[in-house]
């Protein structure tokens, strides 16, 4: 890579705890696109082996995809960033979390149809293609974005 | 991960006949949008993609297409996304593009 920093793994950010039933996954990648289908590729795992069917898993990874984009457009490049995968008998839930500058959540509304832009669809997608969706973001402690799915 | 961009210019009908097979994200849209703004620079007419060895895509390249259409669209063309997989046809629909681009079978 180059020689630079990049990778620089500056410490571990701290989830929620786990209640009963609840397994866990936890991803740390660099703040970079090259490794995004890394977290998609997994995702993809874990959803298969909850039960999830292909279109299913297709909006999954879709949609965990627009939060690592999300942090990759928005962090600083040496940092990693984290991600949390909770997998329940009947739910898939995400947590993609990183130490960046935040964003402003209002610039974040619906696409404008007649007006359509390369910029901003990302939350918006990740609302459409899952069941629950809570986003995070302040300047002091960067942007989480948790999302779940349920097994029909 | 691999992506592939095949293109040929139509002359007979006045198009670039595009396919991508393969995934495109965040890190291998750059490489889309490279080979289009190429194609459009080389000569400015309708783009038809045929999506049907299109695995993957996210907003990352929808944007890219976005910014292309806009390219397109100062001298009245259009993009077409052709034989696009359920999901993709379901992302389109949600992001409102299936009306911006011209979505087709063939």
């Amino acid at each position: 890579m180059k020689g630079d920093n990049m990778g620089t793994y500056q410490g571990k950010v701290e989830f929620e705890g786990l209640s009963q039933g609840q397994k866990c996954i936890d991803l740390s990648i660099p703040a970079i696109p090259e490794y995004v289908s890394v977290v998609r590729l997994t995702a993809s795992v874990i959803a298969n082996r909850i039960g999830f069917d292909f279109e299913e898993i297709e909006d999954i990874k879709v949609a965990v995809s627009e939060a690592c984009n999300n942090v990759v457009v928005h962090s600083k490049k040496e940092d990693n960033f984290d991600i949390r995968f909770i997998s329940e008998s009947e739910r898939i839930g995400i947590t993609v979390k990183d130490n960046g500058n935040g964003f402003d959540l209002a610039e974040y509304t619906s696409p404008d149809l007649k007006n359509p832009s390369d910029h901003g669809l990302g939350i918006f997608v990740i609302k459409s293609l899952m069941d629950r969706v809570e986003v995070n973001s302040s300047k002091e402690s960067g942007t989480e974005i948790k999302m779940y799915k349920n097994l029909l | 991960m691999s992506l592939s961009i095949e293109k040929k210019y139509r002359e007979d009908k006045d198009f670039w006949d595009v396919k991508i097979t393969g995934e495109v994200d965040i890190y291998t849209s750059d490489k889309i949008r490279d080979t289009l703004n190429e194609m459009i620079k080389e000569k400015i007419s309708e783009i038809q993609i045929d999506c049907k060895e299109l695995s993957y895509i996210d907003s990352s390249g929808l944007g890219v297409f976005i910014g292309i259409l806009k390219k397109l669209k100062e001298e009245d063309k259009n993009l077409v996304v052709l034989n696009a997989r359920s999901n993709i046809l379901k992302l389109l629909s949600i992001t409102g593009l299936d009306k911006v681009f011209v979505i087709r079978e063939n």
